[in-house]
């Protein structure tokens, strides 16, 4: 069998994919991975590529123009996702939106369909879950988060903060994907790759905490109802491993 | 006549404050969507959005403070009744607008839920409030979310600010009925609530109107295609209607803003166990709600005893935990799932059975229609099997057009076949070969529910398990 391994960029995906169809191999005897890979076998040959803007480019515009942009856009999001078989997945999703059109993405009788709407939906409540949990901290005029998510999910939370606070310069970070969205006031968000120095400064940042940080905890703690607790309620809305970040659940920046 | 003491930190003062708010559960910041605009703060969801989640797993979703829990009045029920000798404080409505704006930049809530103890008299204590809001929309150009109380006898025209400045605005019913009312809330009177709930609901429909929309709310989902659901065509008009709406706002600015009444919609909210209403009672007052005033939401606190009076139930009364949850879930088949009040509950049997939830005990008495062949039934009829939602009716109508389902399938799509097993054939066969016979199927889902039931009134410590180390002092060396 042959295995294609990019790297989880979008546009390294577009490359491996537009590879794994020119390969004119039959699909039972291919599979798409992402790298790192776990456990390599050496009965398959595995295939590196790299990412090509150019062929990127070629299969967003026919996945656009021969299906259309909300598949294309359902499937970005799919991408984002940490699941192994996140990127055969896409594969096979595409190549039966080629077959049906857009309303592919409705046929559940389809096993591949059916895992695509899985890891979408968890992936989705995961970014929208960041969206809800994010905690900005000031320094100066300038507002920033960190966050640790499972999936990669900081550009799906740039326009919609983009959207809640044009007015202000911001910056989400991603610890564990190294990302970042960036954000100046009054104008378009970008995506940036953070590298080694700039995160060991960036990390500082959360020490900073000021007297907001305290009368929110000051809220936190009176606005429960003792008569009524339930803490296993409040841990499946709010999971242990998503408070790290939170402010309201640390104590001298321990959970 | 009150020692005001003005000076506390505003760390005292939130913490006072918002201890006095939290008995209020109206605190969803969902209903109106609103993209941001450059050079303002916010936007808000229409689906809501939750920010943090406290001791007691409630959902903060605003900024839920009283401005002052000074009050003139003696409800018995509340904590800060005129004659509880409690902390009392006051927000400047500066200090209000730089809370929800520094809150809100951190992404610690979606907005401002403003209410307020009566001070001096309604009118008084509304005026501060519509100042505050006005302060924090035109100042602070704050676009986020607002959901303002009305105090009970302000005056009309500060009614019409709130509602202009505000995206949701509630007015509080507390109890169902002129009786009870009068017995726990002396001060209060069923017209005074009645009638601006009334003037509100009138409002919202012309100014809705006006911009070209239904009168009526929109309600979400699948719900808007049922025929036969208590919003549906055939329900009576909105009893406030756009002839009799509000006629001048405080002040001529709040006007000229061109922001929509209210654009989220009024909701209430009613005790439940302080007085000795049947939950036959409470559905039907919910549904004559939604259906005369179209409210957007009911909600239901489970009473606390905080104060001592021979009117009200004892302290050592288990707050009713269940049954608050069960009113939720029958509140969610009148809004979602095209039941009737009547149907949930009759005169003969005017509880709801604790033991299951609402639609299982439905389905129950109706076993002649069940099983339903899941590739055939209609919505309504689907809506109607324990165990599928709405979400799962909207997906297995969209996979019918492509094929069978089947159960793996429908376990996918995460219906809960555990419940809905009993009810539903997938091409004309059963899960598993079960009779179809009350008493069985009965027992089979008290046996699901029993963890539910046990989990809320485990939280009560009713039944608690023993433990040797917290009972009898025992440590570990």
């Amino acid at each position: 069998m042959k295995i294609f391994t990019c790297t989880p960029q979008w546009d390294a995906m577009l490359t491996c994919i537009y590879e794994a169809a020119e390969s004119k191999l039959s699909h039972k005897n291919m599979r798409l991975l992402l790298e790192p890979l776990e456990q390599q076998s050496f009965l398959d040959e595995y295939i590196h590529v790299d990412a090509d803007p150019e062929k990127a480019e070629k299969v967003a515009k026919s996945i656009i123009t021969r299906i259309s942009s909300y598949f294309y856009l359902e499937l970005a999001y799919t991408a984002m996702a940490f699941e192994e078989d996140v990127l055969d997945n896409i594969y096979h999703v595409l190549l039966l939106g080629f077959k049906f059109g857009d309303s592919a993405l409705k046929m559940v009788q389809y096993k591949d369909i059916m895992r695509n709407r899985e890891i979408r939906t968890r992936v989705i409540r995961e970014a929208e879950r960041f969206r809800e949990i994010l905690r900005f901290h000031r320094l100066g005029d300038l507002y920033v988060a960190h966050f640790e998510p499972k999936s990669r999910v900081v550009g799906y939370l740039g326009p919609r903060f983009q959207d809640r606070m044009p007015s202000e310069n911001f910056i989400i970070i991603d610890d564990v994907h190294r990302e970042a969205v960036v954000h100046r006031k009054n104008e378009q968000y970008y995506m940036w790759q953070i590298n080694e120095a700039e995160y060991e400064r960036l990390v500082q940042t959360e020490q900073e905490n000021d007297e907001y940080a305290d009368l929110w905890k000051a809220f936190f703690d009176s606005i429960a109802i003792a008569e009524r607790a339930n803490e296993k309620c409040q841990q499946s809305h709010f999971p242990l491993w998503a408070r790290k970040h939170a402010v309201e659940f640390t104590f001298d920046g321990k959970v | 006549m009150y020692d005001l003491r003005t000076n506390d930190s505003l760390k005292d003062k939130l913490t006072i404050l918002s201890d006095a708010a939290k008995y209020d559960v109206a605190c969803t910041s969902s209903g109106v969507s609103r993209s941001g605009k450059e050079g303002y703060l916010g936007n808000s969801v229409a689906g809501g959005v939750c920010h943090a989640f406290s001791a007691d797993g409630r959902c903060i979703s605003l900024l839920k403070i009283l401005m002052t829990n000074h009050c003139i009045y003696d409800c018995k029920y509340c904590k800060n009744r005129v004659s509880n000798d409690i902390e009392r404080a006051l927000f400047t409505p500066e200090e209000i607008c730089t809370l929800t704006i520094e809150f809100y930049k951190r992404n610690y809530i979606e907005g401002l839920f403003l209410s307020s103890g009566v001070f001096k008299n309604p009118d008084y204590t509304m005026e501060k409030i519509c100042e505050t809001l006005r302060l924090l929309r035109n100042k602070y150009r704050f676009n986020g979310y607002i959901h303002v109380k009305a105090i009970p006898g302000a005056s009309e025209e500060l009614l019409y600010s709130a509602g202009l400045l505000a995206d949701r605005i509630s007015i509080n019913m507390e109890l169902p009925t002129e009786q009870s009312l009068h017995k726990l809330a002396p001060n209060k009177t069923m017209k005074h609530i009645i009638e601006p709930m009334n003037r509100i609901s009138g409002t919202i429909a012309g100014h809705r109107i006006a911009i070209g929309k239904s009168a009526r709310m929109e309600r979400c989902g699948i719900n808007k295609y049922l025929v036969n659901s208590i919003f549906g065509p055939e329900t009576a008009q909105i009893e406030g209607s756009s002839d009799n709406p509000f006629l001048y706002p405080a002040q001529k600015s709040d006007a000229l803003l061109r922001r929509p009444f209210a654009p989220a919609g009024q909701s209430t909210q009613m005790i439940i166990g302080a007085s000795d209403e049947t939950d036959l009672e409470l559905i039907r007052t919910t549904q004559a709600l939604y259906q005369r005033f179209d409210l957007k939401r009911v909600f239901y606190s489970a009473y606390i005893p905080i104060n001592t009076d021979e009117d009200l139930p004892g302290k050592d009364i288990p707050v009713p935990l269940l049954r608050e949850h069960r009113l939720y879930q029958a509140d969610w088949l009148l809004r979602y799932y095209g039941f009737g009040a009547e149907e949930i509950l009759t005169k003969e049997n005017p509880f709801l059975d604790y033991r299951i939830d609402p639609k299982c005990f439905w389905a129950l008495n109706h076993l002649d229609i069940f099983p339903v062949e899941i590739n055939k039934a209609s919505v309504e009829l689907l809506l109607r099997v324990p165990g599928i939602g709405p979400t799962s009716v909207k997906r297995i109508i969209s996979a019918r057009k492509y094929g069978n389902v089947n159960f793996e399938m429908l376990k996918r799509m995460h219906v809960v076949l555990k419940r809905a097993q009993y009810f539903i054939t997938c091409n004309g066969k059963m899960l598993n070969p079960t009779p179809i016979e009350r008493r069985f199927i009965m027992g089979q889902l008290t046996d699901l529910e029993h963890r539910e039931v046990y989990q809320i009134e485990d939280s009560l410590n009713i039944g608690r398990q023993m433990s040797l180390f917290s009972d009898f002092h025992l440590e570990m060396t």
